[in-house]
C-alpha cells in the first residue's frame, strides 16, 4: 500500500511490500536471502521469508527446474504470512523470471528488473519474455552487468552474482551499505579467503552502482523501535529447539525433505544438551528406535514427511496397541507418492488421523507458525505420556522453511510434563487432562522397575497384559483406547477465532494457513464484509462445541492446501462434516504447492456472499 | 512422569533367581517345538549368572519365535514383523543399564527384517541376537523362507522350493559381525554356554540356532543322529555340548580366524560353536553415548540466544 505517490527516484515509503530474487540453483540465492533477512531484521523491520528451492540439488542452469529464489515480505507491523503478491522481481535471466510469472503471484503494478547478461544465449527467448512483460503492463528495468564486474565474476568461476544482486537490492530498499556488508562478512567471513571476500565486496559495490544507473526505484519500510528482545528463526529450527526445551532425549530420523533440517540442526547441538541424534537405516527403523527409547522411559521423537509417514504406519499402530508413547513430526510436502518434495501441502491429514490398520487412535497437533513449533513438542510429550498413544506434530514445507522475526520466547526447560506451564496449554486450546486415565494394561512400569516385569505386544491383551483373544476383552481394549481420545475431546477449549461471533461466513483452517486467514478476516472486518475465521491447533480429535459455534454462521467453509472439489470434500471439510453434520464446504481446496494468499481468501468470501 | 530407573543390571533382589521366577505362563507352541528348548536355555543362563529380570528386556518380531518374550518373566516387547532390532537399538541407546535379548526367526530376520539385520550387525550395538532358524515360515503355516532348503515343497512353492537357501552365518561374516556362533535347540547345555559367551561379548552377538519344527517339517534336523554336524572347539570358543560331546566330531577352530570361519560357513557340513569373535569392534551405542558425554554441556535456558537479533 503506497503512502506517497510512486515518483521515480524518490524514496517511496510503504507499510508492507514483497519482492523476489530469482536465480539458478547453486549460485547462492538462498545465502543472499539469509543475508537480506538478517539485515532487514536487524534494521528493525518485520520480515517474513519463503525460500523457493528445487527438489534437485543443482539442475542445469538456465532451465525452469533450476529456479532457486527467495520471496521476502517486509513490513512495519508484525506479519503472519508471505502475503498476496509480489511488487518487485529481480531475476538473473528470462527463464527463471518466466517460470515465476507463470505462478501468477505478481501485483498489477509489479516492477521487473531483469539481468540481460545472458541475452546472447537465447535472444529470441529474451525478446519473447520482454514482450510478455510489456504486454502485462509491468514496469521493466533491464540491465547489464558492467565489464569490470563481469571480469570479477569470471575470475570467481561464475560465483558472486548473488552479492552483486544484494548490492542492487541494498540500493533499491535503502539498506545502508555498511549494514549489508557487515552481514556479508558474518556469513562469508570465515568461509572465504580474504581476496575472494574482497572480490565479493567489490561486486556488491558494482551492484549498488548498477541500481543507481539502471533502476530508478527506491523503497523503504519504516523501522519500528524494538524495546523487547527479538529473535529470527525458521520453523524447523524452532521445532528443533523446542524438542530440546521439551526434555526429549532421543531423536531418530531418516533423511527426507523437508524434515531433514531438524536432524541437521539437532545433530550439531543435541549432545550438548544430553541428547542423542540417531540416523536410522530407514523410516521404519527410525520410528522403531524412538519407540524402543520411549518404552525404556526416555522421551523420543521421530520426524518424517509423506513417503516416510506411509512407511511408519505399522509401527504407529503398534505404539497405540502396546501403549508406548511416541511423538511423530510430519513435515508435509505435496503428495501423493514422491509428489513435490519442496512444495507445501496439507493433504497428509487423513493418512495421519486414520492411518495404520484397525481402529487406531492418536492425537494430531498442528503448528501455524514458528512460535507453535517451539512449544508443540511440549504439548506432544504431555499428551503422548499421559495417554500413552502416538501424538503427531504436523508442520509443512512452508512453516518448516519460512523465517520470521518474533519476540524472544520463554524457555521452559521441561523434564517432567506436569511442569509444562499453562500458557502452553492455552496456546493449543486445551486444558490439562484428568489425573487418572485408564489404560488397557493396569501396569505401565518401565524396565528397571523391580518386581514389575511386564511384556507388551501388538496382540490384544487383557488388563494384566496377557495375550487374550476373547471378544469381551478385545472390545474393552477398543473402548479404553477411544476413551483416551474422548478425554482430549472434553479437554479441548474453544479454538482460536478471528472476527465477529456471528456472521454470514465462517472460514476454517488448520496449520500454516492461519496467518493468511487472520489477515483476510481482519481486512474483511475493516471493509464491513460479514465473515469470521477459525483456526484449529489440535486437528484430531476435534472439540465438542463446534456445532454450537457453527450455528452462529450461515455458511461454514474451509481453506485448505489440499485437493477437493464438488464431489470430494477436502480433508478438513470431510472431517468437520462427519463430526458436526454441518454442510461444511471447501471454499479453497487448492493443492498447487504454493501458500494460500489472504486476498484470495477475501475474494472467495465476497464471491460466496454474492451467491 | 516417566523416569528411567538407572540401577545396574545386577540382580538386586535378596532371594536368588530361580527358573520358577522366570515363568509367566505355559507357552502356546506345538508339542516338540524347538522354541521350548531355546527359551529354557535362556532361562537357565539367567539363573546361572543371576541376571536381574527387572533389568532385562526380551525383544521379538513376529512368528512362532516372536512369542518368546511373552513366556519369560522379564520386561519384553513383542514388536512388529521384522523390526525387533530397531526397538532393541532404541533401548540400547536410551538405557545402557539394560540386558537386551532379541528373538527373531529366519523370516523375521532375513526376509522382512533383512535391512535391520544388516544394520544391526554393522552398528554392533550391545545385545544378544537369537536367530531361531527353522528354515520355514511356521506361524503362517508352512511357506518357503529365505533359508528353506532347495526342493522342499511348501504351500507357496508346492513343486519344491526354487532357490538355494541363504547362508545366515556367511552373511554375518560378510557384514562384519563381531560375534557369530551357532547352536541348536536340542543341546540345552551348548545353547546356555553359547548365550553366556554372547552375553559377555560387547557388541551385536548373533547366535544362529537350528530349530526344529516337528509340525511342518519333522524330517529336518535329525536330533537323534550326530553324524551330520561337528562342534567347533577352541580355548577361546564355546565348549561342546556335554551330552553329545562323546559321540560327535570336533573341529579345532580359532574364532579370531575369519578366513577359516568363512570356509566353515560355506561347508555343506553343519558346525555348532563359535565361528568368529572380534572383541575390539567399536559399538554404535558406546560411540553415541560418548558423543553426549564428551560434548560441552550447555544450559537449556540459553537455547534461543543464538537466534537473537543484536
Amino acid at each position: 500500500m503506497a503512502v506517497a505517490a510512486g515518483v521515480e527516484n524518490k524514496k517511496e515509503l510503504r507499510h508492507v511490500t514483497r519482492f523476489e530474487l530469482l536465480m539458478d540453483a547453486g549460485f547462492g540465492a538462498q545465502k543472499a536471502g539469509d543475508i537480506l533477512v538478517m539485515t532487514f531484521a536487524k534494521m528493525g523491520k518485520y520480515v517474513y521469508i519463503e525460500p523457493m528451492i528445487p527438489a534437485e540439488i543443482s539442475p542445469p542452469p538456465r532451465t525452469r527446474p533450476a529456479l532457486s529464489g527467495v520471496i521476502m515480505r517486509l513490513a512495519d507491523f508484525d506479519i503472519t504470512n508471505i502475503g498476496n503478491d509480489t511488487d518487485l522481481i529481480l531475476a538473473a535471466h528470462e527463464i527463471v523470471l518466466e517460470r515465476r510469472l507463470d505462478d501468477e503471484e505478481t501485483n498489477v503494478n509489479c516492477q521487473i528488473i531483469l539481468d540481460m547478461t545472458d541475452k546472447e544465449a537465447n535472444p529470441e527467448s529474451y525478446e519473447r519474455v520482454c514482450k510478455r512483460i510489456s504486454k502485462m503492463g509491468y514496469k521493466f528495468y533491464p540491465f547489464d552487468v558492467d565489464a569490470e564486474a563481469k571480469a570479477v565474476l569470471t575470475k570467481l568461476g561464475g560465483k558472486g552474482k548473488n552479492i552483486f544482486y544484494l548490492g542492487m537490492l541494498s540500493n533499491i530498499y535503502n539498506v545502508p551499505k555498511e549494514l549489508m556488508i557487515d552481514e556479508i562478512k558474518i556469513v562469508f567471513g570465515k568461509k572465504l579467503k580474504e581476496d575472494v571476500l574482497n572480490q565479493n565486496l567489490l561486486l556488491f559495490e558494482h551492484g549498488y552502482n548498477c541500481a543507481d544507473i539502471n533502476v530508478p526505484l527506491s523503497f523503504d519500510v519504516a523501522a519500528k523501535p524494538r524495546p523487547t528482545e527479538k529473535i529470527l528463526i525458521d520453523g524447523n529450527t524452532s521445532l528443533s529447539m523446542g524438542i530440546i526445551d521439551a526434555g526429549i532425549k532421543l531423536f531418530s530420523g531418516y533423511p527426507i525433505t523437508p524434515a531433514s533440517t531438524i536432524m541437521h540442526t539437532l545433530a550439531k547441538v543435541f549432545p550438548s544438551y544430553g541428547g542423542i541424534v540417531h540416523q536410522a537405516e530407514d523410516e521404519i527403523a527410525a520410528i522403531g528406535v524412538a519407540i524402543g527409547s520411549y518404552f525404556g522411559g526416555v522421551p523420543a521423537v521421530t520426524c518424517t514427511s509423506g513417503p516416510g509417514l506411509s512407511l511408519k504406519q505399522e509401527f504407529i499402530g503398534f505404539a497405540t496397541a502396546a501403549e508406548i508413547p511416541i511423538i511423530i513430526i510430519d513435515a508435509q510436502r505435496a503428495g501423493p507418492s514422491t509428489g513435490m518434495p519442496t512444495k507445501t501441502e496439507q493433504s497428509d491429514l487423513p493418512a495421519v488421523i486414520f492411518g495404520s490398520h484397525g481402529d487406531n487412535v492418536k492425537v494430531v497437533i498442528s503448528v501455524a507458525n514458528v512460535i507453535d513449533c517451539f512449544y508443540a513438542p511440549q504439548m506432544a510429550r504431555y499428551l503422548a505420556e499421559k495417554l500413552r498413544l502416538p501424538v503427531f506434530i504436523m508442520t509443512d514445507f512452508q512453516t518448516a522453511n519460512s523465517y520470521k522475526v518474533i519476540e524472544m520466547l520463554k524457555v521452559n526447560e521441561i523434564d517432567d510434563v506436569d511442569d509444562i506451564p499453562d500458557f502452553v496449554f492455552e496456546r493449543f486450546h486445551i486444558r490439562r487432562l484428568p489425573d487418572h486415565i485408564e489404560m488397557v494394561r493396569t501396569s505401565q512400569a518401565s524396565p528397571g522397575t523391580p518386581g514389575a516385569m511386564r511384556r507388551v505386544t501388538g496382540l490384544n491383551t487383557d488388563a494384566s497384559g496377557s495375550v487374550n483373544y476373547f471378544h469381551g476383552t478385545h472390545h474393552r481394549s477398543h473402548q479404553i483406547r477411544n476413551e483416551k481420545i474422548h478425554h482430549v475431546r472434553r479437554a479441548l477449549t474453544k479454538p482460536e477465532m478471528f472476527g465477529p461471533d456471528k456472521a454470514e461466513v465462517l472460514v476454517i483452517g488448520w496449520g500454516s494457513t492461519r496467518g493468511a486467514i487472520e489477515e483476510a478476516i481482519n481486512n474483511c472486518v475493516k471493509e464491513g464484509i460479514s465473515a469470521a475465521g477459525m483456526h484449529l491447533r489440535i486437528v484430531y480429535p476435534l472439540p465438542l462445541m463446534l456445532i454450537e459455534i457453527f450455528a452462529n454462521y450461515k455458511r461454514v467453509v474451509t481453506v485448505e492446501l489440499a485437493y477437493g472439489d464438488e464431489l470430494k470434500p477436502s480433508p478438513l471439510a470431510m472431517l468437520l462434516r462427519t463430526e458436526t453434520l454441518v454442510d461444511v464446504k471447501p471454499m479453497i481446496s487448492r493443492a498447487t504447492g504454493r501458500p494460500i494468499r489472504p486476498r484470495i481468501i477475501k475474494e472467495k468470501i465476497q464471491e460466496l456472499l454474492r451467491q | 512422569m516417566i523416569t528411567p530407573n538407572t540401577q545396574t543390571g545386577a540382580n538386586i533382589s535378596k532371594q536368588p533367581l530361580t527358573v520358577k521366577d522366570l515363568h509367566v505362563e505355559n507357552p502356546r507352541w506345538c508339542v516338540g517345538c524347538g522354541d521350548f528348548g531355546i527359551v529354557m536355555s535362556l532361562k537357565r543362563f539367567m539363573v546361572d549368572q543371576q541376571i536381574d529380570p527387572a533389568h532385562t528386556v526380551n525383544v521379538s518380531g513376529i512368528g512362532c519365535s516372536g512369542r518368546a518374550p511373552n513366556y519369560i518373566n522379564t520386561y519384553g516387547v513383542h514388536a512388529i514383523h521384522g523390526r525387533p532390532i530397531t526397538i532393541a537399538l532404541g533401548l540400547a541407546l536410551a538405557r545402557p543399564d539394560l540386558n537386551i535379548f532379541v528373538h527373531s526367526g529366519d523370516g523375521d530376520a532375513l526376509s522382512i527384517g533383512g535391512n535391520h539385520y544388516i544394520h544391526g550387525i554393522n552398528k554392533n550395538f550391545k545385545c544378544v541376537f537369537l536367530l531361531y532358524d527353522n528354515e520355514m515360515y511356521a506361524l503362517t503355516k508352512d511357506q518357503t523362507s529365505p533359508t528353506t532348503r532347495k526342493g522342499r515343497a511348501t504351500m507357496t512353492q508346492p513343486t519344491g522350493t526354487y532357490l538355494e537357501p541363504l547362508n545366515a552365518v556367511g552373511m554375518c561374516l560378510g557384514l562384519g559381525a563381531s560375534f557369530i556362533a551357532s547352536s541348536a535347540d536340542w543341546m540345552p547345555d551348548h545353547m546356555a554356554s553359547t548365550i553366556a559367551a554372547a552375553y559377555a561379548h560387547k557388541g551385536f552377538a548373533v547366535i544362529h540356532i537350528s530349530q526344529r519344527c516337528p509340525h511342518f517339517d519333522p524330517d529336518n534336523f535329525d536330533h537323534k543322529s550326530t553324524s551330520w554336524f561337528a562342534f567347533l572347539k577352541h580355548a577361546n570358543g564355546i565348549p561342546p555340548d556335554k551330552r553329545l560331546a562323546d559321540k560327535t566330531e570336533f573341529v579345532e577352530h580359532d574364532p579370531s580366524n575369519i578366513e577359516e570361519a568363512f570356509k566353515l560357513a560355506i561347508d555343506p557340513k553343519r558346525y555348532f560353536g563359535l565361528f568368529y569373535c572380534n572383541p575390539n569392534k567399536p559399538s554404535y551405542d558406546d560411540i553415541m553415548r560418548n558423543l553426549t558425554k564428551n560434548a560441552k554441556p550447555k544450559p537449556r535456558s540459553e537455547i534461543l540466544n543464538h537466534y537473537r537479533l543484536v
